[in-house]
């Protein structure tokens, strides 16, 4: 069964990010770039389901700059087989709309049964172009996904819910956005990464629509003021303290 | 999860800014590697050390190991860590493809071991015993015997130990008396009993193969008369599948002060007269097969007080910048004035700096001799390969020794920054304490060691390999010319070098004149005199290079040293500018504070002070 896997280098989740003083993106020296967590489920179920076919090809494509090959090595070391860098400048940015594009360009005319991504990227949190995709594609789509079973031409996917979860028919080919749940991903082997060295990774030089959104500023969340302890004499002082408080000055009871 | 185990960037800095790993794939060798998959290789390492072995290092502790009707049981949690370990690849990191490793620079084996032993040093200790017993099969063993043994052991389908201790024969080995009695078709009966086995016992492989030092029947006495034989837990049947048990005996597991999750055993070899070994290489040269495996051990334990003082000192950091505490002494007659972070109080920053400065310059040692075996295995000129092989031979007792001492004392200061919580069990800085301790005891006490480097490395190769390293040390300093804030620095390592080249050369006197009891007596003083240049050395090395560096990113972002507002700007802004600073401010406490007392233990040992064997026996204590 041959897939593909959407992937997107982003911050480490455990990196401390900075903004730019002048607003116009984050600071990049010293943070460390990973595979998106949820893609990265997303790989880790498309070689699952390659190995419980026993045959196919699992492709990762991927839009960044230079250093997203990291990415799609380390990808290819946990057992893909081949991988497409859309390649684009360091700071070039477009939104979701053209970025699909480029993508769903990329993905159609190939034979892949399902189209596997992230139900978003933990960087820019949009968690538009799995959707996007599958339009721009004719394809359907599920979106946050907890578990895939595949049989003959239809998968049966479980997807969160407000308060349970919803069973989904799909009709492949068919794009599935995964969320964490999915599975537990594999750690790339020695071996694996010996032989992902030899794998194929093509890198296209790619130009992305303009944006029809674009991003006017970045800027830090406000700072938490510091909490404050309620003082008294005892426990009946210090709640009638707080009555107070909750009631005049923060107006809320 | 957060890393707070090695520090990655120093890491990087050790690879590719100090040693030139790059280099290395310049040589057929390494010719089929590149940066990038050195980077992912560390990256995948610091991965599972963070992910999936840092979690069982307390439950591996509080659990232990433990032995009730001949069955040892570990940790729980190790079987899953184990499982993930093996599949992983990593025993074999360095080991020749055509034994199915990976082959990558030692370098790197040893970037992830510091990485793997920081998270569970207990754990590691299991396939790490493995990979020691069968690199042994691998040098010395038949065909037959690595395809019976070392394959399996390398896959980590099998365990492996290193048994040479016995009851009477601790550090002196030569007075072992586990006896081997030929049975006619080649193979041996082992009888005897040897004791502190680690992962001596367990059911995380579905056999252990155990390498045994024993005395073929009519053997002289003392290490001649040793050899060394590879005696299976279960039998290998003719189809390589595991057989019946071999009367391998465990009669039980230590319990210990740290590394609680390796089972130290001790193993009753043939109580029925039925354990058949096989021995590996000729007759006789047990101690110099075991030796082999030895070297790799002892840098092993090196790494293992590394290991351990990365983590703890990276723990302490973390604390003191978020335990609040007392005022900020501009404040001190303040009652009311804001509780600050604790890493904001002097003596604080004296403790956590000099950490950093011994944690930073082991890394440096450890990666040097590790880069320095890459060396010795790829250049062609036999001079070349002789000078760093030399480097290895010399500097071997003093990252085991050093790199346990200074390792320990780095955990407990870390225990002193954190305070009363440190002291608790709530915290992970006792534990790293605990667990570094053995690494002075084992593989050859620390007095051991010393006596190796003063006794036998001092002068190995007619003492060109000492000469070679002080060229080295002379060499690479004026090579990087630390000026600037580093010009006390090493105006200070100056001093210390040529007074521990003096030493060396007052020893050969000694030696000459029949004194032999200066050196000997004042090996661990020589060892930590040569230790103590060593690792300032390194950090000069080091610091020289970063001031460079620091320097060019002030003057790319116009920040002029005079202006503390926009110093203090860039080193809160740029991670790379603070690093450097650090890397500067390590080199520099340690050349000030550190280094000077060199000459006064040169001065010590050339007083030729006695006291030691002059103390009556009967004198040391009144009762
Ligand atoms: C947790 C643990 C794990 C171990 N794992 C293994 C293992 O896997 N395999 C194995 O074979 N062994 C193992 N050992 C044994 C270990 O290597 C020995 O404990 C060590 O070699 C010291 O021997 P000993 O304990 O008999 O001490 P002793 O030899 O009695 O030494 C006691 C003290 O005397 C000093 N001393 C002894 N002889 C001399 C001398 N000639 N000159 C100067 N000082 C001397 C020592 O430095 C030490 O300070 C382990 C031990 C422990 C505690």
């Amino acid at each position: 069964m041959n897939s593909a896997v959407i992937l997107k280098q982003v911050p480490d989740t455990e990196a401390l990010i900075k903004v730019k003083p002048d607003g116009t993106g984050i600071v990049k020296e010293g943070v460390k770039f990973v595979i998106n967590p949820y893609d990265e489920f997303g790989v880790e179920e498309a070689l699952k389901k390659k190995e419980a076919a026993g045959s196919g090809e699992v492709t990762i494509v991927s839009i960044g700059p230079d250093r997203s090959v990291e990415s799609i090595r380390t990808a290819l070391a946990m057992g893909a087989d081949k991988g497409v860098l859309l390649k684009i400048g360091e700071d070039e940015y477009s939104d979701a709309l053209a970025t699909a594009k480029a993508l769903a360009e990329e993905l159609k005319g190939k034979d892949y049964k399902i189209i596997f991504c992230g139900k978003q990227a933990i960087d820019d949190d949009m968690a538009q172009i799995g959707p996007m995709v599958a339009e721009l594609m004719g394809l359907p789509c599920v979106t946050v996904v907890t578990k895939v079973d595949v049989s003959g031409d239809k998968a049966v996917c479980s997807r969160e819910i407000e308060g349970g979860k919803e069973i989904v028919e799909v009709a492949l080919p068919a794009v599935i956005s995964c969320q964490k749940g999915l599975n537990e991903p594999r750690y790339a082997s020695l071996p694996g990464i010996m032989k992902a060295k030899k794998k194929p990774l093509d890198i296209k030089d790619t130009k992305l629509d303009a944006p029809k959104a674009t991003i006017d500023k970045w800027e830090n969340p406000p700072q938490r003021a510091a909490g404050r302890i309620i003082e008294g004499d005892d426990a009946a002082a210090k709640a009638a303290a707080l009555v107070k408080a909750l009631r005049q000055e923060a107006k809320v009871i | 999860m957060a890393n707070l185990l090695v520090d990655i960037r120093d890491q990087q800095f050790n690879l590719y800014e100090m040693l030139d790993l790059e280099g290395l794939t310049k040589y057929p060798k390494f010719g089929d590697y590149s940066k990038d998959m050195f980077d992912m290789v560390l990256s995948e390492a610091e991965k599972m050390a963070v992910n999936v072995i840092f979690p069982s290092n307390a439950e591996g502790d509080k659990e232990g190991c433990s032995y009730a009707n001949g069955k040892v049981t570990v940790p729980k949690s190790f079987e899953d860590v184990y499982k993930k370990f093996i599949e992983g690849g990593w025993i074999t990191i360095s080991d020749d493809a055509e034994v199915g490793g990976q082959g990558f620079p030692e370098v790197i084996n040893a970037a992830t071991k510091e990485l793997f032993g920081a998270a569970n040093f207990a754990f590691i200790m299991y396939p790490g015993l493995a990979h020691g017993a069968a690199k042994l099969v691998e040098i010395y063993g038949t065909d037959e015997q690595k395809r019976t043994y070392m394959d399996k052991m390398y896959s980590g389908q099998w365990g492996g130990t290193m048994c040479l201790t016995e009851p009477g024969a601790g550090s002196d080995v030569g007075a072992l008396k586990t006896s081997a009695k030929p049975t006619g078709d080649g193979k041996y009966k082992i009888t005897g009993t040897k004791i502190f086995i680690s992962a001596g016992d367990h059911e995380l492989t579905e056999n252990i193969i155990h390498p045994v030092l024993a005395r073929i029947e009519g053997a002289p006495a003392g290490t001649k008369g040793i050899s060394i034989f590879l005696v299976p837990k279960y039998r290998v049947n003719s189809d390589g599948s595991v057989g019946d048990f071999n009367d391998v005996n465990t009669g039980n597991v230590e319990h210990k002060m740290g590394i609680k999750g390796n089972a130290t055993c001790t193993l009753n070899f043939g109580d029925k007269d039925d354990c058949i070994g096989e021995l590996l290489g000729d007759e006789g040269t047990g101690m110099r097969v075991m030796f082999n495996m030895m070297n790799e051990a002892r840098l092993g334990v090196g790494l293992q007080g590394l290991a351990h003082s990365t983590a703890a000192y990276l723990h302490a950091v973390d604390y003191a910048k978020t335990r609040l505490q007392g005022s900020d002494l501009a404040n001190f007659r303040n009652p009311e004035a804001p509780r600050v972070s604790i890493i904001n109080h002097p003596d604080i920053r004296r403790m956590l700096l000099w950490m950093k400065s011994q944690v930073e310059g082991l890394r440096a040692l450890m990666y040097f001799v590790a880069y320095a075996i890459d060396m010795s295995h790829s250049v062609e000129d036999q001079v070349e390969k002789d000078r760093w092989h030399g480097y290895v031979e010399l500097l071997t007792p003093i990252c085991k020794a050093w790199g346990s001492d200074m390792g320990f004392r780095v955990t407990e200061y870390a225990i002193q920054v954190y305070g009363g919580y440190g002291f608790t069990s709530e915290y992970p800085v006792e534990q790293f304490m605990r667990d570094c301790k053995i690494a002075s005891i084992y593989e050859g006490t620390n007095g051991i060691q010393a006596m190796d480097l003063v006794a036998r490395k001092l002068g190995q190769n007619k003492g060109m390999n000492f000469i070679n390293f002080i060229t080295l040390m002379t060499e690479t300093v004026s090579k990087n010319q630390p000026d600037g804030a580093l010009k006390d620095a090493v105006a200070e390592f100056e001093k210390a070098k040529n007074a521990m080249a003096d030493i060396g050369g007052f020893f050969a006197q000694c030696g000459a004149s029949g004194k032999f009891l200066v050196p000997i007596g004042n090996a661990y003083q020589f060892l930590e005199l040569m230790s103590t240049v060593t690792l300032g050395f390194f950090l000069l090395w080091q610091g020289a290079i970063a001031e460079k560096k620091l320097v060019a990113i002030k003057k790319e972002k116009g920040v002029k040293d005079d202006d503390w507002v926009a110093v203090a700007a860039l080193y809160k802004d740029s991670k790379d500018a603070a690093y450097y600073q650090g890397k500067v401010a390590a080199a520099k406490f340690y050349g000030a504070y550190i280094l000077p007392h060199v000459e006064a233990m040169a001065a010590s040992i050339k007083k030729e002070d006695m006291s030691i064997m002059e103390i009556a026996e009967s004198a040391f204590a009144s009762s």
